[in-house]
């Protein structure tokens, strides 16, 4: 709905704001570069956003919650002819703000049209069962509608947790078939594989940067998604957890072999494709995705196989990961001007500054892991005693 | 027009010399492409997988390894990151200073990940001070935040003040992790002591970048500690002018410096502070509660829409 150069102004803008920052350009370089990239839609920065969007939702929810607790409806329909008719309320309210005041990810217009597609997709699906569906064919129409209409917002108004959404919808419809377990993976890495092949087809050399981007994101989300479906071991975490071991989705044991087999190799070939083709066409976001992926693998490998698992194989992780680091930035220092292909360590562009980082977080929380991780104090004693440890039973009073 | 297309012509026009063109042209269409952030993602993650690793070893196998391989191979670890630290590092100055190379922060957060576990492990098996055993965290936050000064690192900054916080009892075992009143004026005493070295620091000129971790620490404690103190006596105390003081303080901040991180801060916890006092007041009428969750939700939209214009956000 947004003017296409528009967008790309926004996200030249964005670049050339990375490139001041870095020192790469000056003041006057970049007010030369914001007068042919004017920009009239109304944006936000991403704390107001939030704010935005937060507050939003919670006064759409009080609007809705007080005219269904003054009017007091006890038929289902009508609920459901409500809650629709709340839903295409907020939706036109969302399309007029976007279309009129030029709201650009501004927080006000992604609640109202988030709050739409709840409240649409929840008065359909009363409306639905209360039509003589049955439970199953509900759990089947109500996914699919959710993913049509969050695609359909994602195309609208092209916000990406829109099409987030609509893959993990999407996801959810062939577990609701009663297939064989097998069956469902088959069904769901078929259809992710079609959508990802249409988002190559449509990601052509000639687009807007800006679409770019977002299509790199999409292929990420669903290079991911590819991954868990064919990753029966991580589900067989949650069996872990849960001690189920029956559950042929929480117990990847129980999948046939062949299937079984199939998939460990292809926890191999997914990652790997992903970190090549990333590489190949320089995207960022796959290439850390993909090599996210491998790190999954290596963690769920020794499950595949059957073998032990041992306190330190997270460290071996690490030390892998460190060396592979290392010796990468090595390699491409040693090329001539710091480059190999193409490629560089070096700090080019700086990121931006948002007062304090994951990393600062996960740094903050270190303490309180190692203090869990702290054996029991006079453990050893305990276990020296009464024999367990071996020596036939023997204390000290003997 | 793309920003390839929009860099040639302001090479034409000359508002970019050649050089700066080429270069960010390159940029532009990845004919250079720094993987610097990934490989220090990477890195880090690797890092902390070794700690975690290294911890888990040590609880399940610490009968089997014995106290002397384990403290000695601690040690050794943790020795050895400090030596190389100290070889390899840069000289202080009170500004920033940049990392000697890519794996420097990390191996620096590692000695000091390692020193921790290594004390904490001897402290639990041999309770060298006894009584006071809470102590040792105190050498280990004063150690912390010089290693955090004298080689301008974020990550052991924050360890720092997280070692500070769990001195002051906050730590993330089950039994400890929540607000009683003890707690709650330790958590406002921990928040103020924080704030006043972060300030006094950037005072002072030393490593002013550093205050943003200060302030988020600072701010959380406080604002957390003073919501439940509003949560359990509702207006009926100096919680909730404290917070009220608190958040608007925050906002002040943020706006001066144009931070508007602490603008969210101010918003969250103020916001859910009012609506404990008020939700008390109206006690829990259905209708007045959804025609206050109404009216104060436009009243902030339309707040923060004024600000945003204010400060040209928008642009």
């Amino acid at each position: 709905m947004y003017p296409p150069q528009q967008e790309e102004n926004i996200y030249i803008r964005q670049q050339t704001q990375a490139w001041r920052r870095s020192g790469l350009i000056t003041e006057e370089q970049l007010s030369a570069i914001n007068e042919h990239t004017d920009i009239q839609l109304r944006r936000t920065n991403l704390f107001f956003r939030l704010l935005f969007f937060v507050f939003t939702m919670l006064g759409a929810g009080a609007v809705v919650g007080l005219f269904f607790w003054l009017l007091d409806f006890k038929d289902a329909d009508i609920i459901a002819v409500m809650l629709i008719c709340f839903g295409a309320a907020f939706y036109i309210a969302a399309e007029y703000l976007a279309g009129k005041y030029l709201f650009y990810r501004h927080g006000v217009e992604e609640a109202l049209v988030v709050m739409a597609m709840v409240l649409f997709c929840a008065g359909c699906g009363i409306l639905l069962s209360e039509n003589h569906l049955t439970l199953t064919q509900l759990r089947i129409v109500v996914p699919a509608l959710l993913a049509i209409t969050a695609c359909w917002i994602y195309l609208r108004f092209g916000f990406l947790y829109a099409a987030g959404i609509s893959i993990v919808a999407l996801s959810f419809i062939p577990f609701q078939f009663n297939l064989s377990p097998a069956a469902e993976r088959i069904m769901l890495f078929s259809v992710l594989c079609v959508i990802f092949v249409f988002s190559l087809l449509a990601d052509k050399p000639d687009l807007e940067d800006f679409r770019k981007n977002r299509y790199a994101k999409i292929q990420a989300c669903l290079t991911t998604a590819i991954y868990l479906t064919v990753n029966l071991q991580i589900m067989g975490l949650f069996g872990l957890i849960s001690m189920d071991r029956h559950a042929v989705h929480l117990n990847p044991q129980l999948f046939p072999p062949s299937i079984y087999w199939l998939s460990y190799v292809l926890t191999f070939l997914v990652p790997i494709a992903a970190i090549y083709w990333g590489i190949k066409s320089r995207k960022r976001i796959i290439i850390t995705v993909g090599i996210v992926m491998a790190c999954v693998t290596l963690a769920t490998n020794k499950s595949y196989l059957g073998w032990t698992r041992y306190a330190w194989d997270p460290a071996i992780l690490g030390i892998i990961l460190v060396g592979l680091s290392l010796i990468i930035t090595r390699w491409l220092n040693s090329g001539v001007d710091q480059r190999r292909f193409g490629f560089t360590a070096r700090n080019i562009l700086k990121p931006e500054e948002g007062g304090i980082t994951p990393a600062d977080v996960a740094a903050a929380l270190t303490p309180g892991v190692i203090e869990t991780q702290q054996p029991p104090a006079g453990a050893q004693e305990q276990y020296f005693k009464g024999g367990s440890s071996g020596g036939g039973g023997v204390e000290g009073k003997f | 027009m793309n920003t390839a297309k929009l860099l040639r012509k302001l090479r034409y026009e000359k508002k970019l010399n050649s050089g700066q063109a080429e270069l960010l042209l390159n940029l532009q269409e990845r004919r250079i492409f720094s993987v610097l952030r990934e490989l220090r993602f990477f890195l880090y993650i690797g890092i902390l997988l070794i700690i975690t690793g290294a911890g888990l070893t040590v609880k399940q196998y610490f009968i089997n390894l014995g106290d002397a391989a384990i403290i000695s191979a601690l040690t050794l670890c943790f020795a050895a990151a400090f030596v190389y630290c100290f070889a390899q590092g840069r000289s202080y100055e009170r500004g920033e200073v940049a990392s000697p190379n890519i794996a420097f922060d990390y191996i620096l957060f590692f000695g000091c990940a390692f020193y921790s576990m290594d004390v904490a492990y001897i402290e639990t098996q041999y309770h060298l001070l006894g009584e006071l055993w809470e102590n040792y965290l105190l050498i280990s936050v004063a150690l912390f935040f010089f290693l955090a000064y004298r080689f301008d690192n974020r990550l052991v900054l924050s360890l720092a003040l997280s070692t500070l916080a769990a001195w002051f009892g906050f730590t993330l075992s089950a039994h400890r992790f929540y607000f009683e009143n003890y707690y709650r004026l330790y958590a406002i005493a921990y928040a103020l002591i924080v704030f006043c070295c972060g300030v006094l620091l950037y005072r002072i000129d030393i490593k002013k970048h550093f205050l943003d971790i200060y302030l988020n620490f600072a701010a959380h404690f406080l604002c957390i500690a003073l919501l439940s103190g509003v949560t359990e006596y509702k207006i009926l105390s100096l919680y909730f002018p404290a917070l009220l003081l608190a958040c608007a303080a925050l906002a002040f901040y943020s706006v001066q410096v144009r931070k508007f991180l602490y603008v969210l801060y101010a918003v969250i916890y103020g916001y859910i502070g009012i609506s404990i006092v008020i939700v008390d007041q109206i006690h829990r009428q259905t209708f007045f509660l959804f025609i206050y969750f109404i009216v104060t939700s436009m009243l902030v939209i339309g707040l923060i829409f004024k600000l945003s214009r204010r400060f040209k956000e928008n642009q």
